[in-house]
């Protein structure tokens, strides 16, 4: 099931060095300037359901598993677009607004890339 | 009443349970008149009481473009990471509706004497 589906429109000039360090901050387009520096701003698509653990965050084609989700996420997805995504393999949120999932690598997104979270392990 | 014959009052601004960092004292002036709502669904309530007992105008940040130094203080409701490091970073005075503690890249600009969190309606108080 598709829950969430989006399209990047920008890319702020610091997220280079947050992907490096393993967080991709999101944010609905309309977001102020001092956020967007550091964020991929998007133009939500279909928001029909909530992230939840086991879910497919899907950045352009690579597939990473939510294994953690913070009590505040998906409240930020929904009121601003707005996620903080960490590559950290925990099981347990450190900080109520993350979404942790794989540590594996993150994509570096470009402009027109397609951001989704499917319900349920993608196959 | 003109712009600049405005007076302002000051409040005090507590951690709340589990919450850091503050007391902070917010105090608008004619130079910094705004409180500024960085939260989901437009004004949060508390950025509207603190704009109410200081006779500061409250606007939503993703609506209006307010410059830093105009802000009297910013009113977020972050989850830990983005937001909460901004502000202090740019030396507004930032106000966190959830009870977060320093962390995330931006952590080394989160200081007690510009942030202070788990922050509801009780912890404001007039000056």
């Amino acid at each position: 099931m598709l829950k969430y589906r989006t399209r990047v429109v920008s890319i702020g000039d610091q997220v280079d060095a947050f992907v490096k360090a393993q967080i991709l901050v999101l944010f609905q387009a309309g977001a102020p300037e001092e956020l967007a520096s550091f964020s991929v701003l998007h133009q939500p698509e279909i928001t029909s359901g909530t992230v939840e653990v086991g879910d497919t965050l899907v950045l352009r084609s690579e597939s990473y598993r939510v294994r953690a989700v913070g009590s505040v996420a998906n409240e930020n997805l929904q009121a601003l677009g707005h996620l903080v995504v960490k590559c950290n393999d925990l099981d347990e949120p450190e900080l109520p607004g993350d979404v942790c999932v794989d540590a594996k690598p993150l994509v570096m997104l470009a402009v027109g890339d397609e951001i989704r979270i499917e319900g349920g392990r993608a196959s | 009443m003109a712009e600049a014959l405005k007076t302002y009052k000051a409040v005090k601004v507590e951690k709340g349970r589990g919450g850091w960092g503050g007391p902070l004292t917010v105090k608008p002036s004619p130079q910094k008149p705004y409180v500024v709502s960085i939260t989901g669904g437009g004004i949060h309530p508390l950025a509207q009481r603190i704009a109410d007992l200081t006779g500061a105008a409250a606007f939503d940040g993703f609506k209006s473009k307010v410059e830093f130094n105009q802000m009297a203080c910013v009113v977020i409701d972050c989850g830990g990471t983005a937001r909460v490091g901004v502000y202090p970073m740019k030396k507004v005075p930032t106000i966190d509706i959830h009870p977060t503690s320093p962390a995330g890249p931006l952590m080394q600009f989160i200081t007690a004497d510009l942030f202070v969190s788990g922050v509801k309606d009780e912890n404001v108080k007039p000056a």
